[in-house]
């Protein structure tokens, strides 16, 4: 079998097992916790399911006399069906379909963001590396670092503050105007861009910072390498080794970092969807933990893990093709 | 390095601020409370703007925002600086562990340390803090779990570069048990390393507790920055224009960091020996300098 | 005038630091003339590699050249502008560095990086600059299709001839190779020492070549210039450098090189027992050479051998021969995979138990081949030398004040016999406060200490200064005798393993190609390849077959 494919395959079962982790986690947490949430979680439904919509909550998710084996088995066969279970916050509606409504929000925040703040902090950080003449490299990484130090929604209340409320140029809320109708037009489309406009220059402000920096740091590291003296030394251009010697080579840790980076974003997007009421994943699990809504809870949290696991696997395929060293 | 450490790390410049910046914050967040009855008490009509009586103006709920701020970083200091210390610790230790002995315990401990730093951190605190009863152990608990595994992961790789180095070979060939080879070979030479890490995790730490409690996960009775800003979110500020209920907490959050994170770089820098060569180029001959040029000829400097 | 390529004059290179700088290069005069070879010698730490740096500046921070002028035909090189240099560089002077490997980029294919050099300097169509490439390869004997693979898909070898291929490019008129050969082993020194030879003869070129091997460079050099502390203190033909030079330096440095005659008359006692039993040992290793293909490896092949109380045994192999792999085998640092080792008749693989393996560091210790590595920074010479002292010897019964006091006196004693006196001076200092001779003399202390019965020595030498290598193997061989230890002393260099040992071992690959007693080998080495190790003990023996 091809090495890459071995590569691809030992990776998927890390996920795998990291998946099984969080879903089994997932599983025994209600019941290793002091107290007795279980029955405060059951608590909350009452006057709105009927009882025998409780017992049958109780059975999906197994809080019942069965012995432990049998009702982690039933658990994982209700997860793999995809059932989640049944909201208290938006009740009646399901976890799933919730979910599934506000993921697409989210991955088009965390996308745009990671793209744009990924390509312009690389850039800014290869060309303060390079040049390192003091003025751009004594300003930008200490208030790029100023700002990464500010908690992501603070940075999303200060732009909602002045650039939505104070100046008005951008909504304030929700991620299209309540009057029109979802569709591929060119209305909808625009008004999706405008109200995602904010959020997502939080994302993007947020994150230049740390690409840069990695990238500054990966370029300082590979230009003290005997393979850029030599190319110094051979008299290339200035341009052509900062690029093709010197970036090239440090930009790929970065790329297997994106991996690790993802679940920070998310975090990210979740507080600050918050402040916008933007309908993604974090605005839903604000809503689930106002309401103690825990069915949402841990369905978002299966959700997520899910996606960037996911995510990671994909970015494992794309250093794969980047890296010659990695192929044989 | 034989000059001491003070000396080393305050001669530079930005670990020097960062330094004044994060012991201010101590000082204020110990002494501080002191002259402040409570925090809590209603003493005046709700969201008033900053005035020479309430300096930073009232809450929604007529607290004085001054007052919060100062009581605030009381808790989360102290939460933040106590997780980072146990963040480090778990960390030096699995990492220790995995990257000495290697082989198959390398393999255990790598694996569980991959899975932890592969699950989101956000939404797995939410589950945990969601069910756990509020306070400071609950707190610590849930962000020392979500939070252990980059510095054991940082900590582990050095770990297993300075396992090769001939010292610690020589020390284990004279007969030097493990447990001393670890705490008298290794450990010393990673003391930069460590205290980076420490810096890191209380970083860590101090934003994901505000994170948590902005959610409402915190112990909501209790004044802290998070909270602060949970209330300030709740009270409809951003709605009402209220900027003076969030933005000083907001900043204060943001300096600590900052004040740490500048530390760190002191000492990113001192141990980086290289960094510290250009700069001094740098310094004595400014025109002449270019990080990607050729050698500079500087007749001058011969006669000195 | 107009026969000079090269002339330097009064050059001075400073290391700028936060007190005072470091005179690195001090009135540094030399010249070299067109076609010729010109050899600059000297141990590490000597400037020849800055002065190098110099010439082209590439020298990085925080050097700086403070006085001087290098010309370049009629050029000073100390007045050009960045564009100039560019233009100079590489077109009419080129670099070959010590391990090449890390010079080429390892995201570019090999053809990439050659035509990129082309580009640099002319314009040129990709047509004729495919046909430069093949061109190239031909020169330095390399298949055309690796232009097409990157780096890490070429040899140690091969990596340095396309390095020296790159050098050719544009037909400098002068090369510059920086300890080129160093890395590699003697086979592959030859083979790459020829082909320059060669090249040169056929495009005609001047020839800067760097080294600290003085045989090496008196075999082919026209002139030799000798670097001592940043100053040229010797420069003159070949033969009158090879016959003791014109500065008392030189001549120890001649004097220093063994001579591969003078070996150990003293046969080891027949009648010893023995000490240490090696049988068909096998260890092999997956290596990685991408990240995930496992190719079998063979470090150690099916090596027996044996070393008898009260003697000697030589171990003579060059990098990746698995001399370091046996060595921590017999240390118990890993693991072997095939084979049996007794130690005075017991199986060391039975030893398991922490007091069973303690029971055996006892017997069998370790010298390392770089003495700086081997001593923690951060601990004094007192500690490095009390923690054998109070692992195994039994002081429990004695109180602290006591124990310290026995401590004291023991290491005072061992100081002495390691003839580092005063010994009082030494107790406190740090590694970095001593001399490469010095911290290796500690480094001996601490195994004596524990008072083993086999030293294993893992090129004790090779990284001190070529004048005091001599000390340490007298050191060695004196102790040796007085203690009744035996030693097993691994090295490269056969001339120094036969003026130590009694018996020789010589391994290649993993195998052991000869071996037998010191006179025998010299004079009549069975295998081609110990015939060539100590043929190269010669200076120009490349040259003679």
């Amino acid at each position: 079998m091809n090495t890459s494919v071995k590569y691809l395959l030992k990776r998927l079962g890390i996920y795998a097992i990291s998946g099984w982790a969080a879903v089994t986690l997932n599983f025994f947490l209600p019941r290793m916790m002091p107290g007795d949430p279980v029955s405060v979680m059951f608590a909350s439904f009452r006057g709105k399911l009927k009882p025998e919509a409780i017992e049958a909550l109780k059975q999906t998710f197994g809080f019942t006399d069965e012995p432990l084996l049998n009702k982690y088995i039933s658990y994982l066969s209700h997860l793999l069906n995809g059932e989640l279970g049944i909201s208290t916050a938006y009740f009646p509606e399901e976890v799933s379909s919730i979910i599934l409504s506000s993921l697409g929000w989210t991955l088009l925040l965390v996308g745009i963001s990671l793209v744009v703040s990924f390509i312009i902090g690389s850039l800014i950080g290869m060309i303060i590396a390079w040049r390192r003449d003091g003025k751009l490299d004594s300003i930008l990484p200490p208030s790029f670092s100023f700002i990464s130090s500010f908690p992501y929604f603070f940075t999303a209340m200060l732009l909602l503050y002045f650039f939505g409320f104070k100046l008005g140029w951008f909504p304030i809320r929700h991620a299209y105007n309540s009057n029109l109708i979802p569709g591929f037009n060119i209305e909808f489309i625009v008004s999706c861009l405008h109200h995602a406009f904010l959020p997502a220059s939080t994302l993007i402000f947020m994150g230049i910072g740390g690409w840069m920096l990695q990238m500054r740091n990966n370029m300082i590291g590979t230009i003290s390498t005997d393979y850029i003296s030599f190319a110094k030394s051979k008299g290339l251009s200035q341009k052509r080794i900062m690029i093709w010697y010197a970036a090239k080579n440090a930009i790929l840790p970065i790329i297997t970092s994106f991996g690790m980076a993802i679940g920070f974003i998310l975090s990210g997007t979740i507080l600050t969807e918050i402040i916008f009421s933007y309908p993604g994943q974090g605005y839903i699990l604000f809503q689930a933990v106002q309401a103690q809504d825990y069915q949402l809870m841990q369905g978002i949290f299966l959700t997520t893990t899910l996606s960037v696991l996911a995510a990671n696997w994909l970015i494992d395929i794309l250093v794969l093709i980047l890296d010659p060293r990695t192929r044989k | 390095m034989n000059r001491s450490w003070y000396n080393l790390i305050w001669i530079n410049k930005k670990a020097r601020l960062g330094i004044i910046i994060v012991s201010s914050f101590i000082l204020i967040a110990a002494v501080g409370p002191i002259f402040f009855e409570d925090p809590n008490a209603y003493i005046g009509t709700p969201l008033l703007e900053p005035s020479f009586v309430h300096l930073f103006g009232t809450t929604g709920q007529g607290q004085d925002v001054f007052a919060q701020t100062i009581a605030g970083a009381r808790s989360t200091l102290f939460i933040g600086l106590g997780t980072g210390f146990m963040i480090v610790l778990l960390g030096l230790i699995v990492g220790s562990l995995s990257g000495y002995f290697g082989r198959r315990i390398d393999n255990i401990l790598s694996l569980i340390i991959n899975i932890f730093l592969l699950i989101p951190g956000l939404p797995l605190m939410v589950i945990i803090a969601a069910w756990l009863p509020p306070g400071p152990f609950s707190m610590m608990g849930v962000l020392v779990f979500t939070g252990w595994a980059w510095q054991a992961r940082v900590l582990r790789s050095q770990v297993l570069s300075l396992r090769e180095r001939d010292y610690v070979n020589a020390a284990i060939i004279t007969g030097e048990s493990n447990i001393k080879v670890i705490i008298y070979q290794i450990w010393p030479q990673m003391l930069s390393l460590i205290m980076a890490s420490f810096i890191g995790a209380t970083v860590y730490a101090i934003g994901a507790q505000v994170g948590l409690e902005f959610l409402g996960l915190g112990d909501v009775d209790k004044v802290t920055w998070g909270n602060n800003l949970y209330w300030a979110t709740n009270d409809l500020a951003l709605l009402t224009g209220s900027w003076w209920t969030f933005v000083p907490t907001g900043l204060c959050i943001a300096l600590v960091s900052f004040g740490l994170t500048l530390i760190n770089y002191g000492i990113d820098e001192i141990s980086n020996p290289r960094l510290l060569s250009e700069r001094i180029v740098k310094s004595r001959l400014p025109n002449l300098f270019n990080r990607n040029g050729s050698t500079p000829v500087a007749r001058e400097l011969f006669g000195k | 005038m107009g026969n000079k390529i090269l002339d330097i004059n009064n050059l001075n290179v400073d290391f700028l630091s936060e007190g005072a700088s470091i005179h690195a290069v001090k009135d540094f005069s030399m010249h070299i003339n067109k076609n010729e070879i010109f050899g600059l010698v000297g141990e590490s730490g000597s400037g020849k590699s800055t002065v190098i740096k110099s010439i082209l500046r590439i020298l990085p921070a925080p050097g700086v050249i403070t006085k001087g002028e290098i010309k370049f035909k009629d050029q000073d090189i100390l007045e050009l502008d960045e564009s100039e240099l560019s233009s100079l560089r590489w077109s009419h002077i080129s670099v070959v560095k010590q391990k090449a490997l890390n010079s080429l980029n390892p995201l570019l294919k090999i053809k990439e990086q050659i035509i990129d050099t082309i580009r640099a300097h002319e314009k040129i169509k990709t047509k004729d600059a495919m046909e430069r490439c093949n061109a190239l390869m031909d020169l330095v004997e390399i298949d055309r299709n690796y232009l097409n693979s990157y780096p890490h898909e070429l040899s140690g070898g091969m990596k340095q001839r396309v390095v020296i291929a790159i050098a050719l490019a544009l037909k400098p008129e002068l090369i510059i190779m920086d300890e080129p050969t160093t890395a590699l082993d003697v086979v592959i020194e030859k083979e790459i020492i020829l082909k320059i030879l060669d090249l040169k003869s056929q495009l005609g070129f001047s020839l800067l070549f760097i080294t600290h091997d003085l045989n090496l460079i008196l075999g082919f050099a026209d002139r030799v210039g000798v670097m001592l502390e940043g100053e040229l203190v010797d420069t003159d033909t070949a033969e009158i450098i090879k016959s003791g030079g014109n500065n008392p330096y030189t001549t120890k440095l001649i004097n220093s090189i063994p001579d591969v005659s003078d070996y150990s008359q003293t046969k080891a006692d027949k009648n010893e027992p023995e000490l240490i039993h090696v049988k068909d040992l096998v260890k092999t290793y997956s290596r990685h050479s991408s990240f995930f293909s496992s190719d079998k490896f063979h470090a150690v092949d099916g090596v027996s051998f044996n070393v008898n109380k009260n003697e000697i045994v030589g171990l003579v192999g060059e990098s990746g021969s698995g001399k370091s792999t046996i060595s921590k085998i017999l240390t118990k640092l890993i693991d072997f995979d095939g084979g049996q080792i007794l130690f005075n008749g017991k199986d060391i693989s039975c030893i398991t138990k922490r007091r069973d393996l303690l029971d055996y560091r006892k017997k069998v210790q370790v010298i390392f081949q770089d003495p700086f590595a081997s001593l923690n920074s951060i601990h004094t010479v007192y500690h490095h030398l009390s923690r054998p002292i109070l692992i195994h010897r039994s002081y429990d019964k004695y109180s602290k004040k006591q124990r310290d006091q026995m401590v004291k006196k023991e290491i005072i004693a061992i100081l002495k016999e390691v003839d580092l006196s005063p010994p009082e001076e030494f107790l406190y200092k740090f590694p970095h406060e001593m001399s490469g001779g010095e911290r290796q003399r500690i480094a001996l202390a601490r195994v004596l200490l524990v008072q083993p019965q086999l030293i294993i020595a893992d090129e004790p030498t090779s990284m001190l200064d070529m004048s005091i290598r001599m000390e340490i193997l007298d050191l060695l061989k004196s102790l040796q005798v007085k203690k009744g230890i035996s030693i097993l002393f691994i090295t490269h260099d056969i001339a120094s393993a036969c003026y130590l040992s009694n018996r020789l071992i010589v391994l290649k690959n993993g195998k052991i190609v000869d071996s037998g007693i010191v006179s025998e080998i010299i004079n009549n080495p069975k295998d081609k390849y110990s015939k060539l190790l100590i043929d190269s003990c010669e200076s120009g023996w490349f040259i003679n077959q």
